[in-house]
């Protein structure tokens, strides 16, 4: 900033009082904003215009804790979302919330109560769960219990929270008796993982096939086009049943996983791919990428170095937007029952059970899961909003 | 005139092309399932006591003409396809045109139904929101369409199921009452579907009203910050008259052309939905072809029935396009 005014020179006209130093200071401070501005790099200025939305950064800060959550879900549920970590005494049970008070007077360890299982005549020889209110299981911390692995590998058995004697189900349970609180935090997982595999999937194949098509052009263009569009027309879901439902059953459980997550990327390439395309055909007749073509470059080297790094930011932004229709996919896939199955944890395999009548008017908490999606969902909705309006140069009223 | 049916063959053309290329992808998906339909229909009357020997196979492969090279297959497919005939199914063994028949155009027209209802709430809500400064209407509205969008359909379906159970003590399912089921068609019988279609209609409308909401609003705040807008504002076109006589006409362009997708979205809610309240139209039959039977004839044909009702009004919004918008038919008629 060379020709940036003096900062003495206004001060003249006025006066000539001590004012000057204060006026040259805020002058100097504006003078290194604007500097900053112009020298910062785009990552920056994205970061500087994100802030500003404020929706976009509680959306930004609940996904983050989604995502740690999920990361450190065996660490952070108290017991084994599969069969094996069951609680055979209390299926379909209700959530239990530590308390503080009850009628037996208070105590400053939370606590909850104790059950008891009867069967008698009285209530038609079927089994009824009551709460005893005299006994009180105390909520710990840092407990010992079921052993799981960390991130895949790191074997452990320390859990955030338990009960001493008794298990707590913070969400109530399930028929078979598995924690909703546990199988909720894998669920967030498995639906973390299903769409990062699934976009990574389709972005590698977008980016191939639009690459191709925005780069070469001509007839290229125009063949691979009429494929994208074409494959765009057909209904996504129907589809994903259909080669959903061609999957061998004798398949495991992890095998089925990376299967419905290859079929969701495989199926969601169309939309990315245009975006690349419609990018790659408006940059690439830029002066930049004909002087790296004069100067002796190769296709490949010239997309890799040049192109791409002219719309990274943009295609991060399609991806994070792309990222919640994956997971809303496989959640009705799984719903279906044509996605995943136990004992994976997923949403869509958890609210299989909850169609029917009895369930949705006996048993409610079987929904609490749901609330936790609509947030993961809806978080990824307007981080990907904000980022698409911060990444935007020429969206001017956010700077 | 000679330029717009020049013009109206060119799209006609594209939109064939275009359900040829899904037909391959959708036949190519068909032949990739383990076992054929001589295999299924064998295998089903083994389960009846007779038994079969791999000859057999050969046999009942050849009847179907199985055995024939993929190409020749797929023509033939293609071929049947545009003229309503895709063959048997694998597994009911009945004529599948006769079997999908009312059910596919019922599903049709309960989906353009939840597009119409999605338009007829998103065009006025979406160009009001636009128009006002009201940070809060905004903001709320932003919200609700993405709740509309986070929240899947089968949710909401399953809710209003539950609110339904417990308020009215009925079950909103099924589109006919028993009695109708089977009975021909008749005044009474229509105004019966009426009366339960409004469920799915509102709940497949639900997400798509979010999107498009999302869609009016946009382009209307585009165009109601441009400089026509405020030369009309200038010469003293005021209120409604100007959002709707200046960007209103603007905007429309892009909308129709959404339209088709917005269809698209609606396809793939209609199968969920269908199966929650236990809709007998073609989303419930697809995935009862595919779940339980694994009947790849008749899946192959819903699917590419509900394709070819998006080409086809795709095809219907360009053209229409070009008899509305003036830019769009002097483009044409050079």
């Amino acid at each position: 900033m060379t020709d940036a005014p003096d900062p003495m020179k206004p001060n003249l006209a006025q006066t000539t009082g001590p004012a000057v130093d204060i006026v040259e200071t805020e002058s100097a401070v504006e003078r290194r904003a604007k500097e900053a501005y112009f020298t910062a790099s785009q990552s920056q200025l994205i970061w500087a215009r994100f802030k500003k939305q404020r929706a976009a950064m509680v959306a930004g800060f609940l996904l983050l804790l989604m995502v740690v959550s999920g990361l450190f879900a065996p660490f952070l549920s108290p017991y084994d979302p599969t069969i094996a970590g069951r609680n055979a005494d209390y299926t379909n049970g209700a959530p239990q919330i530590p308390q503080f008070c009850d009628k037996n007077g208070c105590s400053l360890r939370p606590f909850i109560h104790g059950l008891e299982r009867t069967r008698s005549i009285e209530t038609n020889f079927r089994w009824v769960t009551e709460v005893d209110e005299d006994t009180r299981h105390y909520l710990r911390f840092f407990v010992t219990g079921d052993s799981y692995k960390l991130f895949g590998f790191i074997p452990g058995n320390l859990h955030l929270f338990g009960v001493d004697d008794a298990k707590i189900h913070l969400f109530g349970t399930d028929e078979d008796g598995q924690d909703i609180f546990s199988r909720t935090l894998h669920a967030i997982w498995t639906s973390l993982q299903v769409g990062t595999i699934g976009v990574l999937i389709a972005f590698v194949l977008a980016l191939v096939i639009g690459g191709v098509a925005g780069y070469y052009g001509g007839w290229i263009d125009g063949v691979l086009q009429m494929i994208t569009d074409a494959v765009r027309t057909v209904p996504a879901i129907p589809l994903f049943m259909a080669v959903a439902a061609f999957m061998p059953p004798e398949l495991t459980a992890e095998q089925r996983f990376f299967y419905i997550s290859m079929i969701l990327g495989l199926i969601g390439w169309p939309t990315l791919a245009r975006r690349v395309r419609t990018h790659l055909l408006t940059e690439r007749n830029q002066e930049y990428v004909l002087a790296a073509q004069l100067s002796g470059a190769s296709s490949s080297h010239v997309i890799r170095r040049h192109l791409l790094p002219s719309f990274t930011s943009y295609i991060i932004v399609d991806l994070v937007i792309s990222f919640p229709y994956m997971v809303l996919s496989e959640t009705a896939l799984s719903f279906i029952g044509l996605g995943l199955k136990d004992p994976v944890s997923s949403l869509g395999v958890m609210l299989q059970k909850a169609t029917s009548a009895d369930v949705m008017l006996n048993y409610p908490w079987y929904f609490i899961p749901v609330i936790f999606f609509i947030i993961l969902v809806m978080s990824f909705v307007f981080v990907g909003d904000g980022l698409r309006d911060a990444a935007d140069p020429y969206s001017d009223k956010n700077k | 005139m000679l330029q717009f049916v020049r013009f109206v063959a060119t799209r006609a053309v594209m939109a064939l092309t275009t359900l040829v290329i899904v037909s391959l992808v959708v036949f190519t998906l068909m032949e990739l399932v383990p076992g054929d339909c001589a295999e299924r229909y064998l295998a089903f009357k083994n389960t009846q006591g007779s038994g079969i020997s791999q000859a057999d196979i050969e046999i009942e492969r050849q009847r179907l003409g199985l055995d024939r090279p993929f190409i020749e297959r797929w023509a033939k497919w293609i071929v049947g396809a545009f003229q309503g005939d895709f063959g048997d199914s694998c597994i009911l063994r009945v004529d599948i045109a006769q079997l999908l028949g009312t059910k596919f155009w019922l599903s049709l027209a309960i989906c353009l139904s939840s597009l119409t209802l999605a338009y007829a709430i998103a065009i006025p809500v979406g160009i009001y929101s636009a128009a006002s400064n009201n940070a809060w209407l905004n903001n709320s509205l932003k919200f609700i369409s993405y709740f509309g969008l986070a929240m899947p359909n089968f949710l909401l379906a399953l809710m209003i199921m539950l609110a339904s159970t417990i308020w009215f003590g009925e079950t909103l399912t099924g589109l006919f009452s028993p009695e109708y089921r089977d009975a021909p068609w008749t005044w009474a019988k229509f105004r019966d579907l009426l009366s339960h279609a409004w469920l799915p209609i509102f709940i497949l409308g639900w997400s798509a009203t979010a999107f498009a909401l999302q869609t009016v609003r946009a382009l209307m705040s585009d165009e109601i910050g441009k400089l026509y807008v405020t030369a009309a504002a200038a010469r003293g076109v005021s209120g409604r008259r100007l959002l709707w006589r200046y960007p209103a006409r603007h905007a429309l362009g892009p909308i129709v052309n959404s339209l088709g997708f917005d269809l698209n979205r609606i396809f793939n809610e209609l199968p969920i939905v269908a199966l929650i309240l236990v809709l007998t139209d073609a989303g419930a039959l697809l995935i009862e072809a595919l779940a339980r039977s694994n009947d790849q004839q008749l899946a192959g044909a819903i699917i590419f029935l509900l394709t070819a009702s998006i080409v086809t009004l795709n095809f219907l919004t360009d053209v229409l396009l070009a008899v509305l918008d003036p830019r769009v038919r002097k483009s044409i008629m050079r």
